[in-house]
């Protein structure tokens, strides 16, 4: 099966991109991660040699969930520290060992002039494409210290201006934040100034959590902490959504990132839109070789499909997000409660009854029944079911109105 | 930690009431979740303890991302029998005994996983892999144990022509004759037999080699090389008065008629003349296999003497508690002395005596002193011998020119699996003595590896 897709006239093996961050600011990572099978990499961000970039450390702090370690990531990490002047080096020599593998870099400047210059020594150093970082939770350079530049649509038409105005040979990304009240507005501001894709999108500003005995957050450097950027599968949905919306709503071309874990999310990213999709925190998680899985989960998929290459799913669920006065009032479903798997936890009983419609009732075995009449078909009792094949939603027809 | 997921089993009380398989497969949720523990080791330590070399931490990943057909591709292509051993393989000696887990929870159910997948697969028809392209080259493989059909399935992808030669009716060796139904069902057998047919391996049955039919008419034939794993079809006696009465017979005669004559859609009596209090002879897994299908074919008591102590039995410890978790009455660190006899020549009981060992560590029946005043004797009315067995010696005829050693065991170079004879290679029992089915397997792939460098060679 062949993998490929094009995005803005870059040619990518598969869909598997590492984006911008820890696991792409070090030669002989990526070098490992495209002998893995990953199609491409987005060099850590890096800015002129006149910037200061001081880290802090511990910079990360992990999102668990009841035994379930890491479904999120938090960081405070900034920009890489390595400047210009050593990128446009790794650029070159990446590109000189592994011709057929996208190398693309991200970046940030504080001015106009800094942009562009980075733009032009890059593209000098062979890059494939440039992704300019808008949207870094801990803030981007300039004026407004702390603010994002994806978060004011005529900051970011200007600034997208400038890096596209340098660009002469490459593709202009502009990587946005799902942190704004109308990211349609800010893609529109993308598409205005000429930027040829966006990525979609970036972490997301969070508090992580608190040390209960010492009221530190998380992670504590020396007893405080900033507002990390959230990362990983518990953002999945949100960046589903902010991807579903630019690509109903502008036309640019999408690289999705944020939150995608396995093959299923690729395609789910590609389904409502992306062109193909980057990797950070599940690499960080488990390491490049997911790649295996990632390649053959899709190629089975596909295969199963019937589909020719993965860019046939692109888009193919848009038509299916509507909004909520277009979706339909004719439909109605009601669970349905398989007796035999059951295992009488009750907790479809719990949540109907003080959350829900008060439609299940227990029988003398301690098995849940469920009056059609009540029941609305909300879906609760199914999201919370633990059991596999119970409680499932089946269509009644709609009962004419009183 | 979550907990390690348990397929469904058949209790003792049902098990024993017929040869039904007794452990059953995960639900796909099951297996996700079982896949879900794993902590995905970066030197996955199981996949160095598989003797097949079944890259499990790859599989494991593949069902958890609910890639069922790549996990199943991971497993195939490391062991064309994964389907056996997921039943029969002692995991907890081998990878879940590596597994990182167990010092947070306990391993993963490696073996359950495995079983999941290669069921998944076999419901829809087992693929059999890409192969090379055809060398022109023939193998002769002698045997259709696990060893041979391992080494012909790995020398047929290679793309050269394979013919097994198998002495007996059906293919499998042990996988046929041998392992009770309930721990394998002969359809998953015959499933991957096929596959390795489907690879296009040729399986004459009925073809024992011999003297006429031996290693130079072999050759003759045009093979240009040899593989031979023919196992250890011999068994050992206790060489004890009464031995010669009926009802007593060897554990490979008992647990072959078992396993043809359960496998039969509609059957008429049992062909061995058994009774309804059975006694077990030896410490191993055979034996444990032999005392449990006397169970299911109806006996009412059945006891294992061994040499042995519970922790120094050869048998593996789920083996054990699995045998005395039906009832089979154990009397350890005993040493047979006599069958005795009804006036009819048949088997109606046995003496026996308590023992210790001479030495500490040597368990072989030399080093058994019998405490005196222990003696105790058993009323049965058939006793079934498992106290091992060895290469068959008339295969000699049919091997001119091949070194062995001891008992008859095959003598090969470690690194390339030839024996002493150019462009003829050994594994499995034959070379080992008897070990489990997948280190036959492991042998086998690693003589179709030398033969592979051989045909290259020549």
């Amino acid at each position: 099966m062949d993998l490929s897709v094009e995005l803005c006239g870059v040619k990518f093996s598969n869909p598997f991109v590492l984006s911008a961050g820890p696991p792409t600011d070090d030669v002989k990572m990526i070098r490992r991660a495209f002998e893995a099978g990953w199609a491409g990499a987005i060099l850590k961000t890096t800015s002129v040699e006149s910037e200061v970039v001081e880290l802090v450390y511990p910079m990360m702090a992990g999102l668990d969930f009841e035994d379930k370690k890491l479904i999120g990531l938090g960081n405070i990490d900034l920009i890489s520290e390595h400047h210009i002047d050593e990128v446009e080096g790794r650029v070159a020599e990446l590109k000189k060992e592994f011709p057929n593998n996208v190398v693309g870099a991200s970046i940030m400047g504080a001015k106009k002039e800094d942009w562009q210059t980075l733009v032009r020594r890059l593209e000098a150093a062979g890059v494939d494409l440039i992704e300019c970082s808008f949207s870094c939770p801990q803030g981007s350079m300039g004026e407004k210290p702390g603010a994002m530049v994806a978060q004011d649509p005529q900051l970011t038409k200007e600034v997208a201006g400038w890096v596209k105005a340098a660009a002469k040979r490459v593709p202009v990304f502009i990587k946005i934040t799902p942190m704004v009240a109308d990211v349609v507005e800010v893609g529109r501001a993308v598409k205005e100034s000429g930027a040829d894709g966006i990525t979609a999108s970036n972490t997301i500003p969070s508090l992580m959590g608190i040390n209960l005995d010492t009221f530190e957050p998380y992670p504590s450097v020396d007893g405080k902490s900033s507002y990390s950027g959230l990362s990983g599968a518990a953002i999945k949905p949100i960046t589903l959504h902010i991807i579903a919306e630019l690509a109903k709503n502008v036309g640019l071309p999408i690289s999705g990132t944020g939150g995608a874990t396995t093959w299923q999310d690729v395609v789910e990213f590609m389904l409502v839109g992306a062109t193909n999709v980057q990797f950070c925190t599940a690499v960080m998680r488990n390491g490049h070789r997911i790649i295996d899985d990632l390649k053959d989960g899709l190629t089975n998929y596909l295969d199963d499909k019937g589909m020719s290459g993965p860019s046939e799913l692109i888009g193919q669920t848009l038509p299916k997000i509507v909004t909520h006065p277009e979706l339909s009032r004719e439909y109605k479903v009601v669970a349905e409660v398989n007796r035999k798997t059951c295992v009488k936890d009750d907790l479809c009983y719990i949540t109907c009854r003080d959350a829900g419609h008060e439609a299940i009732e227990l029988d003398k075995e301690r098995l849940p029944v469920l009056d059609e009449e009540k029941c609305v078909g909300c879906g609760l009792c199914v999201a919370i079911c633990p059991v596999w094949d119970c409680v499932k939603l089946k269509r009644v027809e709609k009962k004419e109105k009183k | 930690m979550a907990k390690r997921q348990e397929p469904p089993t058949l209790s003792p009380e049902e098990r024993v009431k017929s040869f039904e398989e007794v452990e059953g497969v995960y639900l796909p949720h099951q297996a996700i979740a079982e896949a879900a523990r794993c902590l995905f080791c970066h030197d996955a330590p199981c996949n160095k303890d598989c003797p097949a070399g079944i890259d499990i931490v790859k599989f494991i990943r593949r069902i958890k991302t609910k890639d069922f057909r790549s996990a199943i591709r991971a497993v195939r292509e490391s062991n064309i029998l994964a389907g056996v051993c997921a039943r029969v393989c002692p995991t907890e000696k081998l990878c879940e005994k590596a597994c990182s887990s167990t010092e947070l929870t306990e391993p993963i159910n490696i073996a359950a996983l495995q079983r999941f997948v290669t069921d998944t697969e076999m419901q829809k028809g087992i693929t059999p892999s890409a192969k090379a392209e055809p060398t022109g080259k023939k193998v002769a493989v002698t045997g259709s144990g696990p060893a041979g059909l391992a080494a012909a399935a790995e020398l047929a992808r290679a793309g050269h022509a394979v013919t097994i030669f198998e002495a007996k009716p059906l293919p499998g060796g042990v996988l046929t004759y041998g392992i009770p139904l309930y721990r394998l069902p002969k359809e998953v057998v015959i499933a991957e037999i096929d596959c390795i047919k489907q690879l296009g391996v040729e399986i004459k049955t009925d073809t024992p080699i011999d003297e006429k039919l031996n290693i130079d008419a072999l050759f003759d034939q045009g093979f240009d090389a040899i593989f031979i794993a023919t196992g250890v079809g011999k068994p050992y006696f206790v060489r004890m008065p009464g031995e010669d009465l009926e009802g007593v017979y060897s554990a490979l005669e008992l647990l072959s008629q078992v396993r043809v004559h359960y496998s039969k859609p509609s059957r008429g009596e049992f062909p061995l003349k058994i009774g309804i209090k059975a006694l077990v002879i030896g410490g191993g897994n055979v034996a444990m296999d032999a005392a449990c299908s006397f169970l299911r074919l109806g006996a009412e008591e059945v006891h294992v003497v061994c040499l042995e102590s519970f922790e120094e039995m050869p048998a593996f410890p789920s083996e054990i508690e699995f045998a005395k978790e039906e009832g089979i009455v154990f009397h350890p660190r005993s040493k047979p002395l006599r069958i005795i006899g009804d006036e009819n020549g048949r088997v109606k009981g046995f003496e026996g005596v308590g023992i210790r060992w001479k030495e500490p560590n040597n368990f072989s029946p030399s080093n058994a002193v019998p405490i005196e005043g222990t003696e105790f004797s058993l009323d049965v009315d058939t006793v079934v011998e498992a106290i091992g067995q060895g290469p068959d010696p008339s295969l000699a005829q049919a091997l001119p020119g091949v070194e062995t050693k001891g008992r008859g065991l095959i003598v090969v170079d470690e690194e390339t699996r030839m024996t002493s004879r150019k462009g003829v290679f050994a594994g499995g029992d034959s070379v080992n003595g008897g070990d489990t089915v997948v280190q036959a397997i492991a042998e086998g792939k690693k003589a179709a590896d030398g033969i592979n460098k051989y045909l290259k060679s020549i």
